[in-house]
């Protein structure tokens, strides 16, 4: 066989090789911060924002600002918004989550820990969340050493 | 011809000796005076050129539909904000529509610390004490969430107190601009500092009116005369004045100098305090920003200047009218408006905003957070800086608590004359201070029954025994080792401690002579927690209060346990807001931001939490003080609207000298005491005399009431116990099984040795 055409029957396999691998579909990482709008709701159904109560709702409204201050790398205005959150709706484990995240975000290891165990107790219930929370306790962990 | 003009030369040289340097003498040193006088003012001007009071507002206020509202509170809310009701859909910021059914409003800009949103128009939907639908007025849409404006609680006045609100010129609109100098100054940017033309036109138009209708002095020599200069009419000020407007003239711009004197001008009077500057003046008569005022009301405001009191809108509208009228007549020779604005502006009436007094609302706390302040400002900085300061305050909440707690004292009074005092000093008191458990806020706090007659706060500084209002750290410091149903004794006995013979008592006769701790706590009964506290001891009593935030010396004395150590009555509130959140202990909040006048955030404040018991051990005590409102001492809180879970304690000191109930739910937390400052009898008990203050409180907030209690943590079991024995049910053999909470590492193992 002439050298040539070896030479493209070589590009052509490293071309397919490269077509290959390069359309392979690309893994998407968890993010630490899970948003509402990925069924990340407390443990109940799909059906249950209709049997949530209207304090409820409004309380989660006000967390999914919190969350968005968070992931903005706002932690401070993140505090204020999921205190409200709180107030409204003390039960509401999704609050005490991103109020953990947002003092870790401030370094404060000592908050980060109480509101990762109150996240623990309000959304054991909800085996997504609660993989968040055990998460973000081996963040909590990893950042006080 | 020669005598003649030697008389010329002698008359040229006298001049050219003594009027020239005369001249040259006058002309350096009125330069000299007026670099003096330059001194002074790039000194004034450079430097800060106001004192702005601080000010403090209250928290926002979150509204959703489907929450419970009480219409009586959220109307005077409303009118506190500033809303007027005009009587058809509102068009514009601050304007009200109210209906049976219905509120319309267009809301204010909010620009606080992590939210902003423009005004817009809303209507809120009410279905009897609900919200039933939030919607855009424009669109129909709706509306999810919606934020309120804090209210302005309080100012930090210096001296002079004087209010004011800083503009700068770009934000003053021309016309506003147009008719300020039409009413003062219409050659403004022609001359500099004197208008000898507008001397000559007031002269003229003075002697034709033989009055005075006009005055001379330029915008720049107002300024110089207000800023600068004593108000005494002499020779020498008036000189200096005219020196002055000349100096500034030529050290800054026409734009910089208006924008000094339209922050400057003193522009009225609200009860004690001066409104100074158009940006104060601007809310002050009509309720909004400078930058949205009308053609129609920046005449009014610019008619003000030449006499603010005189000429008033709250003095005399028709004045103010007449007035308002010629400074439009003369925007229009000037110009600057066409005979079609003209002619409808001089036929609209003048309709002013009104306004409230300035009185300081929830006094106690704004005292309280003044002391927090000037731990980080000095008064001179609060009074003067501009500050904008934010709280946790709910007004709607201090209504409700200030109004309660009057009525409760008026209540007790007339039920027993001999509670009466002549002296309005040593009248009967209590307080109240209401917060959220979770958080931490403060939401409202009452030092007194009434603040002009004594500041005292007897929620931060008051030290008053507790009573029995103590006992749940009693019961919560053996829960390691007993449950809530342990059995304790109830007989009587004589103890020893220390040589002294103590022999304590019943508040009312209890026959049984063995009570359960779930019982005894309910029930307030004394021996039972004495017992309770002799088994556990009483150092441990003290250390489990000492980390509540008490402060208990070592080696206490017994009584203890019955609540015979003086606390102050905000670190029992936050103590018992443990209980209800998880068995941390939050910080009291009030300061939440402080913001610079440009509203760069200085300060900021969180809820800050301290872990003090765990979760399971506040949850078996939530149940526990439960049963006290359900079965025990509190439970005629039922027969006045309370049907929802609640947890709490009643408190009754020796002789009814104190009266407490602390009461909670997940949502709220408020604590209450009645007495008397030199610790006279009240003669009635914390379930008299505290606990209906507390219920018309509750009742009159439904916005903070869920009627949910709080979820079990992990921790925590249940299991049937035999309501006797305390001990594990024997199936269809104990006749009184009751279901229990206890701690997992702490189940009764045993089954009943009674009925077994």
């Amino acid at each position: 066989m002439s050298k040539n055409i070896k030479l493209l029957i070589m590009l052509c396999i490293g071309g397919l090789g490269f077509g290959f691998f390069g359309c392979a579909p690309v893994t998407s990482t968890t993010s630490p911060i899970p948003g509402l709008g990925r069924s990340m709701q407390t443990g109940e159904d799909e059906t249950s924002p209709a049997k949530q109560s209207p304090r409820v709702l409004a309380s989660l409204q006000l967390t999914e600002q919190g969350r968005q201050f968070i992931e903005s790398g706002d932690p401070d205005d993140a505090i204020r918004m999921l205190e409200q959150a709180l107030n409204l709706d003390p039960a509401n484990g999704q609050n005490y989550y991103y109020l953990s995240e947002a003092w870790l975000m401030k370094g404060n290891i000592s908050q980060a820990v109480e509101f990762n165990r109150l996240a623990a107790i309000y959304l054991e219930d909800d085996d997504k969340w609660l993989y968040q929370v055990i998460q973000q306790r081996e963040r909590i962990k990893r950042s006080s050493r | 011809m020669i005598k003649k003009e030697r008389s010329i030369k002698v008359i040229l040289k006298w001049l050219l000796k003594w009027l020239l340097p005369a001249a040259l003498f006058m002309i350096i040193s009125m330069l000299l005076y007026c670099w003096y006088l330059s001194i002074q003012i790039d000194e004034r001007f450079s430097g800060r050129r106001w004192s702005v009071p601080s000010r403090v507002f209250s928290d926002i206020t979150i509204l959703y539909p489907g929450q419970k509202i009480n219409s009586t509170l959220f109307h005077e809310k409303l009118h506190r904000l500033g809303y007027r009701d005009v009587g058809y859909e509102p068009q514009s910021k601050g304007e009200l529509r109210t209906s049976t059914t219905s509120v319309e409003l267009f809301l204010r800009d909010l620009n606080v610390p992590s939210r902003r949103r423009e005004g817009i128009g809303v209507k809120i939907r009410f279905m009897r004490n609900l919200i039933e639908s939030i919607t855009n007025l424009n669109s129909g849409g709706p509306i999810p969430i919606l934020e309120l404006e804090p209210e302005e609680v309080m100012l930090f006045f210096g001296t002079d107190r004087e209010r004011r609100r800083l503009v700068s010129i770009d934000q003053v609109p021309q016309h506003v601009i147009n008719a300020v100098l039409a009413a003062e100054d219409s050659r403004f940017y022609q001359h500099r500092g004197l208008d000898p033309l507008g001397i000559l036109r007031a002269v003229y138009t003075n002697l034709r009116h033989v009055s005075i209708r006009q005055g001379g002095s330029t915008i720049t020599q107002q300024l110089a005369k207000n800023y600068f200069l004593t108000p005494e009419r002499t020779f020498f000020r008036k000189f200096k004045e005219l020196f002055m407007s000349l100096t500034i003239e030529a050290m800054y711009e026409k734009d910089e100098i208006l924008e000094i004197y339209l922050n400057e001008i003193y522009m009225g009077q609200k009860a004690s305090e001066a409104i100074n500057g158009i940006g104060e003046a601007s809310f002050f008569y009509f309720d909004k920003p400078v930058e949205e005022l009308s053609l129609i009301e920046g005449a009014t405001i610019a008619c003000l200047i030449r006499g603010p009191n005189y000429y008033s809108p709250y003095a005399d509208k028709k004045r103010c009218q007449k007035r308002r009228n010629l400074v439009l007549n003369a925007m229009y020779e000037k110009g600057w408006i066409s005979e079609q604005d003209l002619e409808i502006a001089l036929l609209s009436p003048v309709i002013a905003a009104g306004y409230e007094s300035y009185g300081k609302k929830a006094p106690y706390l704004m005292d309280y957070l003044s002391y927090q302040l000037t731990r980080l400002y000095s008064p001179q900085d609060l009074s003067s800086l501009g500050l904008s300061i934010y709280t946790t305050l709910d007004t709607q909440v201090q209504m409700a608590a200030e109004k309660a707690l009057k009525n409760g004292l008026v209540r007790l009074e007339k039920s027993n004359p001999a509670l009466n005092r002549a002296d309005p000093k040593k009248k009967l008191q209590g307080a109240v201070i209401v917060m959220q458990p979770k958080t931490g806020y403060i939401l409202a706090m009452v030092g007194g029954r009434n603040y002009g007659m004594s500041q005292f706060n007897r929620i931060t500084q008051a030290r008053r025994q507790p009573g029995s209002a103590f006992k749940p750290f009693v019961y919560l410091s053996g829960l390691d080792e007993f449950t809530p149903a342990s059995i304790l004794s109830n007989e009587a006995k004589t103890y020893e401690v220390d040589g002294t013979v103590w022999e304590p008592q019943n508040y009312a006769p209890v026959p049984e002579e063995k009570v359960s701790v779930r019982n005894a706590l309910a029930k307030s009964i004394n021996l039972a927690t004495v017992d309770l506290a002799m088994r556990i001891g009483f150092d441990r009593i003290a250390g489990t209060a000492n980390l509540f935030g008490f402060s208990i010396p070592a080696n206490p004395y017994p009584s203890l346990c019955l609540g015979a150590y003086e606390v102050i009555p905000l670190n029992l509130a936050r103590a018992y807001c443990t209980f209800a959140s998880d068995g941390l202990l939050p910080y009291p909040l009030s300061l939440k931001d402080v913001l610079d006048e440009n509203g760069k955030i200085l300060e900021r404040r969180h809820m800050n939490i301290e872990r003090v018991t765990s979760p399971s051990k506040a949850f078996i005590m939530s149940s526990m003080l439960r049963s006290v409102v359900e079965e025990g001492t509190a439970s005629s809180l039922k027969n006045i609207g309370i049907s929802f879970p609640v947890g709490g304690k009643t408190g009754t000191t020796n002789n009814f000298k104190d009266a407490w109930f602390v009461g909670y739910t997940p949502d709220i937390l408020a604590l209450v005491w009645v007495g008397f400052d030199d610790g006279s009898s009240i003669h009635a008990s914390g379930a008299k005399a505290a606990l209906p203050i507390w219920a018309e409180i509750i009742n009159a907030l439904p916005q903070y009431v869920s009627e949910n209690w709080f979820k079990m943590p992990p921790g925590v079991v249940k299991r049937m116990v035999c309501f006797e024995s305390g001990q594990l049910d024997v199936n269809n053999r104990c006749p009184r099984p009751v279901e229990e909470f206890f701690l997992a590492d702490n189940v009764p193992t045993d089954y009943c040795t009674i009925h077994r």
